[in-house]
């Protein structure tokens, strides 16, 4: 009798254990995701600067790079809007309320 | 068969006689040698030089040197209906229509006139490699400069985005890694056309610094006007780690000095060239000049 009790307090601290495992692992994957998504927006933002009148690359290099590059120049054109606060952007994939 | 050309590319001030320089430089060469003359310059008189008519198709002025007129704006056209075409087949209709009016305005951005010379060169050294020399005749010095530096410019900004494309690429791997997500390992599009860029414009370098593939030739006037600029193109060429093999003084008249001239300009060779008294129209008037200048 008193196994079977321990046996399925081992079990629920395994389950809480895991639980907690996956929500670090998810809320690391989101920071790493957050950090990507930046670098991505640099990088486009440093080749596509052209399009919102930044200095930019020889021209060769933006063009080269552009038939490959829809969904940077769609961020770039979406980053505009949270441009002004980006606060809050950060805020949200931090949790921060 | 041979499989490499030498390039002969002949610069300098607008006005100081490149043209008939290098067509001078053409002629000579091709008595024994198989010869392609190309003239880089938008504003071409190659035609007036010689006579006859030119266009981007080579035309036989003797049995071993043709002539060849690069027109800029068709290879502009090329490039960017290249990359038009590309956009349209992989970008969303809606994002594909909102570039249009871009590539309308595209064509005058600053950089492609520069780059749709390196890809006509590209094109021509491949195309005639079985020429044992391709002579160039270059447009006057703004564009000839940014022509050179270009290579150079845009390994500067592809090394740099290369490294940050690389620091995308390893984060996303990791991302993959921890999310035990069984996916193929893709080739990053990007990361390719990077690579492939990189490994143009260092070709283009390795072959522009390579004497023996490549010589620069400077042509200039007595006058100061003219050497002040050619100092200018000597000094940008150093910032490509480019130099110049022949210094050529074109329309000398009367008695001149070029003492003290390698103090600002550094070159291999010093070549002295005597105001014609008539003007050198025809290939006739060209190869009588070479034999009695001993050119």
């Amino acid at each position: 009798m008193e196994k079977g009790i321990a046996d399925k307090l081992l079990k629920k601290l395994q389950n809480f254990l895991r639980l907690y495992e996956n929500s670090s692992k998810t809320k690391a994957i989101d920071l790493m995701e957050y950090e990507l998504g930046e670098l991505e927006h640099i990088f486009g933002l440093l080749v596509l600067s052209n399009f919102v009148g930044l200095p930019s690359p020889p021209m060769n290099i933006t063009l080269d790079m552009l038939p490959d590059m829809e969904k940077h120049l769609i961020q770039l054109i979406n980053k505009i809007e949270t441009a002004e606060n980006p606060l809050s952007d950060l805020a949200s994939i931090l949790n921060i309320t | 068969m041979k499989t490499n050309s030498k390039h002969h590319f002949f610069l300098g001030k607008g006005g100081v006689g490149k043209s008939t320089i290098s067509a001078l430089s053409s002629i000579k060469l091709s008595r024994d040698k198989k010869v392609l003359f190309v003239s880089m310059d938008p504003a071409h008189n190659l035609s007036d030089i010689f006579a006859q008519k030119f266009s981007d198709k080579p035309k036989s002025v003797n049995d071993n040197l043709q002539i060849i007129e690069i027109k800029i704006d068709k290879w502009i056209k090329e490039y960017l209906n290249d990359i038009e075409l590309q956009v349209r087949k992989n970008y969303s209709y809606l994002t594909a229509f909102n570039l249009d009016d871009y590539f309308q305005m595209i064509k005058y951005s600053p950089g492609i006139e520069e780059y749709a010379m390196i890809t006509a060169f590209k094109h021509l050294s491949e195309r005639y490699k079985e020429k044992d020399y391709i002579i160039f005749d270059m447009p006057p010095t703004a564009l000839t400069v940014k022509f050179f530096g270009l290579p150079h410019i845009s390994l500067l900004w592809l090394e740099k985005l290369l490294e940050l494309r690389k620091q995308i690429l390893e984060k996303k791997e990791i991302i993959t890694k921890i999310k035990i997500i069984n996916k193929k390992k893709e080739t990053d599009k990007i990361l390719k056309k990077l690579n492939l860029q990189i490994d143009l414009f260092k070709n283009l370098e390795k072959e522009f610094t390579n004497k023996e593939r490549t010589e620069i030739n400077l042509v200039m006037n007595s006058d100061k006007l003219s050497l002040s600029e050619s100092k200018l193109i000597s000094s940008k060429l150093k910032e490509f780690n480019l130099s110049i093999n022949e210094l050529i003084i074109n329309k000398i008249s009367g008695s001149y000095s070029s003492e003290g001239i390698d103090n600002f300009i550094k070159y291999d060779k010093l070549i002295l060239v005597k105001l014609s008294s008539e003007e050198l129209i025809g290939k006739d008037k060209l190869e009588k000049f070479i034999l009695e200048n001993n050119i």
